[in-house]
């Protein structure tokens, strides 16, 4: 009989379930409304509880602190199964230490890294593909919609990059946003961002899109090409795609 | 402040240079700078035909003393002038940095005046970049043929990355369409930059501590790269790569690029039918045969021939070499793996890494997404053998796999694909491959496998 524990889209609450749900031999977690259900299947709805998630994780990070970042990595993603995938690999690095990831001939293992390197692409990716624009006072802004909630995986890179100018990173789609003082940052809930832009950024912006448009070769178009490197999901935010279909 | 019209020409003047990489350096960022280097390098956009915009690429002038047949802006030919100034690169490279439109910048120019001359405004134009604006992000300087070395010395302390373009592979070509140009002009100065970055090097060895070492070592931290036209001259494909790998060995070269001819200008001279982009793909899966899969151009292609169409060089290599098949997916060392058509340096490293922990079967292959439809007549796995036996049948089977992923391939070769989340790899290590991996480092060979090099 299968035991199907339901869990709340947060990592204290998926590694509650790991606590309660380890010694069972048919255990599934999932956070997914979609989900579906067979007979016979029994449901616990979990609770959140501090103390269990925090002895999980501190046996996952005694074994391998890697194994820790690729199952935070997997937490994020969109995909439907991911807290089941995690739990998996999760036992298996449990089993077998850090060699884990290496017996690419295991299911739970394969899966893994497909959803890492999913999550860390899409954050290769926004690190090129964010575009800030220049506010009245200074600070940078950069909405963005991601597929994973990757918004504070992205901060390390940024403040190097930028570290002496405030900017502020906007995840449309979940409402949050971080913001770095040139100094600090944090992560605050968003609804809306009301911006004022700065009277350079617009003459820069026309210049963006001229040079955009004049660097390519016409004898050689490729929208095919372009498309499956930049997918048209990200062009909402990038202004030198604002006004084109293809 | 540059003014679109400007930018237009200046933007047109460069955009045939193939390279927009930002890889291969570690730049890092100031305590009052800005930006910083990306060591897998990063793409910020990609324009209609399917290129990367990396870096700003742009001309400081496209008023050319040169006369370069091929070029659009020699002297003859009949275009709108127009030179910028060092502040005005500068501003322009900083407002789009800014925005995170681009990686940094990639600085060229017609030699205008004189070579001394151009020479001078560029090294001005980045010393005020990294001086006086405080810049740290990537630099990719074009190297002015016939520049004094001091200038050119001096802006190799500056850039990440400079390159001269050899853009005919052989002297006759040279003299014929490029009369300014000699070979000792383009050779010359990447020799003399290669021994001075050995040479920093090695002083930075003698030296201990960080206060000694302090400003020893920045000199080109990614090196030269160089960029060759396939198709405007005779040269075959055998004295390209026999060129190209000379030119890895000797100069320490990061890359080459090739790029296949345009007719972007008329000219008795030149052919008026443009190079298929196949042949320039060949090239380059040549090229990463030489750098990363231990292979010489004497094995890949004979010296008076072009590449074969029909299917890829490795292929072409193993059909040649039939009685080296087929190797034992469980027990091969790995430099045999990689010569295996179909096995790449991802599929070798995974085979690798997971035969440690269990014999793989064809299925395990599979589920691994090691693509097994040219790798099957090359590969046993536990003993067992799926592929044609007849050496015709494995010819046809080869055509037929790379006609079904042709158009696929083309647009695959120097992008990016999904990046694997693998700390430092060094594929091969047996001490006859060191001899020409002394330059590959673990970094690079990872770089290779995420395919962002």
């Amino acid at each position: 009989m299968r035991r199907i524990y339901f869990v709340l889209d947060e990592p204290i609450c998926f590694f509650t379930a790991v606590f309660d749900a380890y010694k069972d031999t048919d255990a599934l977690i999932t956070s997914s409304k979609r989900f579906q259900t067979a007979i016979g299947d029994e449901f616990i709805q979990v609770h959140a509880d501090e103390e269990k998630a925090r002895r999980v994780l501190k046996k996952l990070k005694d074994i391998d602190f890697r194994a820790f970042r690729e199952i935070d990595s997997i937490l994020r993603s969109n995909s439907e199964d991911k807290e089941q995938v995690a739990f998996e690999y999760l036992k298996l690095v449990i089993r077998y230490g850090k060699s884990a990831r290496e017996k690419l001939s295991l299911a739970p293992v394969r899966k893994m890294q497909d959803i890492t390197s999913r999550v860390s692409f899409e954050i290769h990716r926004l690190h090129g593909f964010l575009r800030f624009q220049e506010l009245e006072d200074g600070t940078l802004y950069a909405p963005f919609d991601s597929d994973n909630d990757v918004l504070d995986l992205l901060m390390p890179h940024f403040i190097r990059r930028y570290k002496n100018c405030p900017f502020v990173l906007h995840d449309v789609k979940r409402k949050t946003a971080t913001i770095y003082n040139g100094a600090d940052w944090i992560l605050v809930p968003v609804e809306n961002a009301e911006i004022r832009i700065s009277k350079r950024e617009e003459y820069t912006q026309s210049l963006w899109k001229k040079y955009y448009t004049t660097v390519a070769i016409p004898m050689r178009k490729n929208t095919r090409q372009m498309k499956r490197y930049m997918p048209v999901r990200y062009w909402k935010f990038m202004l030198e795609k604002d006004d084109e279909t293809d | 402040m540059i003014d679109e019209r400007r930018l237009e020409i200046l933007t047109n003047g460069a955009k045939y240079d193939v390279s927009c990489s930002s890889s291969g350096s570690r730049r890092k960022n100031t305590t009052d700078g800005i930006g910083n280097a990306s060591f897998g390098g990063i793409c910020h956009s990609f324009t209609q035909d399917g290129r990367c915009i990396s870096l700003l690429k742009i001309l400081m002038s496209n008023d050319c003393v040169f006369d370069c047949k091929y070029c659009p802006n020699r002297r003859s030919a009949d275009v709108e002038r127009t030179t910028i100034t060092p502040r005005e690169i500068c501003e322009l490279t900083m407002d789009f940095y800014r925005r995170n439109y681009i990686e940094g910048l990639f600085l060229s120019s017609a030699v205008f005046q004189n070579p001394n001359y151009t020479m001078e405004l560029l090294l001005e134009t980045v010393r005020l970049l990294r001086v006086e604006y405080k810049f740290n992000g990537y630099i990719h300087l074009k190297g002015i043929p016939h520049a004094d070395p001091i200038l050119t010395e001096k802006a190799g302390k500056l850039a990440d990355r400079m390159s001269y373009n050899v853009e005919l592979p052989a002297e006759e070509s040279l003299k014929l369409l490029a009369p300014q140009k000699t070979k000792a002009s383009i050779f010359k100065p990447m020799q003399e930059l290669a021994i001075k970055k050995q040479e920093l090097a090695l002083e930075r060895k003698t030296r201990t501590g960080y206060a000694e070492r302090k400003g020893t070592g920045k000199f080109l931290p990614a090196g030269q790269t160089t960029q060759m036209i396939v198709g405007a001259s005779p040269e075959t494909d055998g004295q390209i790569l026999r060129l190209t790998e000379f030119m890895y060995r000797k100069y320490d070269l990061k890359r080459v690029y090739y790029s296949a001819y345009l007719p972007v200008v008329q000219d008795p001279l030149l052919p008026s039918e443009k190079t298929g982009l196949l042949r320039e793909h060949r090239l380059y899966q040549a090229d990463w045969l030489m750098r990363f899969y231990g292979f010489t151009s004497d094995e890949i292609s004979p010296l008076g021939e072009n590449l074969p169409m029909e299917y890829d060089p490795k292929c072409a290599w193993a059909l040649r070499n039939m009685d080296r098949f087929p190797v034992e997916v469980n027990t091969a060392p790995v430099e045999e793996l990689l010569r295996v058509p179909g096995i790449g340096a991802k599929g070798a490293y995974k085979i690798v890494t997971a035969r440690k922990h269990t014999a793989l079967t064809f299925d395990d292959l599979k589920k691994m997404r090691i693509v097994l439809k040219r790798a099957k007549h090359f590969i046993t796995a536990k003993g067992k053998f799926y592929g044609e036996r007849k050496e015709d049948n494995v010819k046809f089977c080869l055509a037929i796999a790379e006609r079904t992923d042709q158009v696929e391939q083309l647009s695959l070769f120097d992008r990016f694909s999904t990046p694997i989340p693998t700390p430092e790899i060094r594929l091969l290590e047996s001490p006859k491959d060191k001899e020409f991996w002394l330059r590959s480092t673990p970094q690079i060979a990872n770089s290779v496998l995420t395919g962002q090099l």
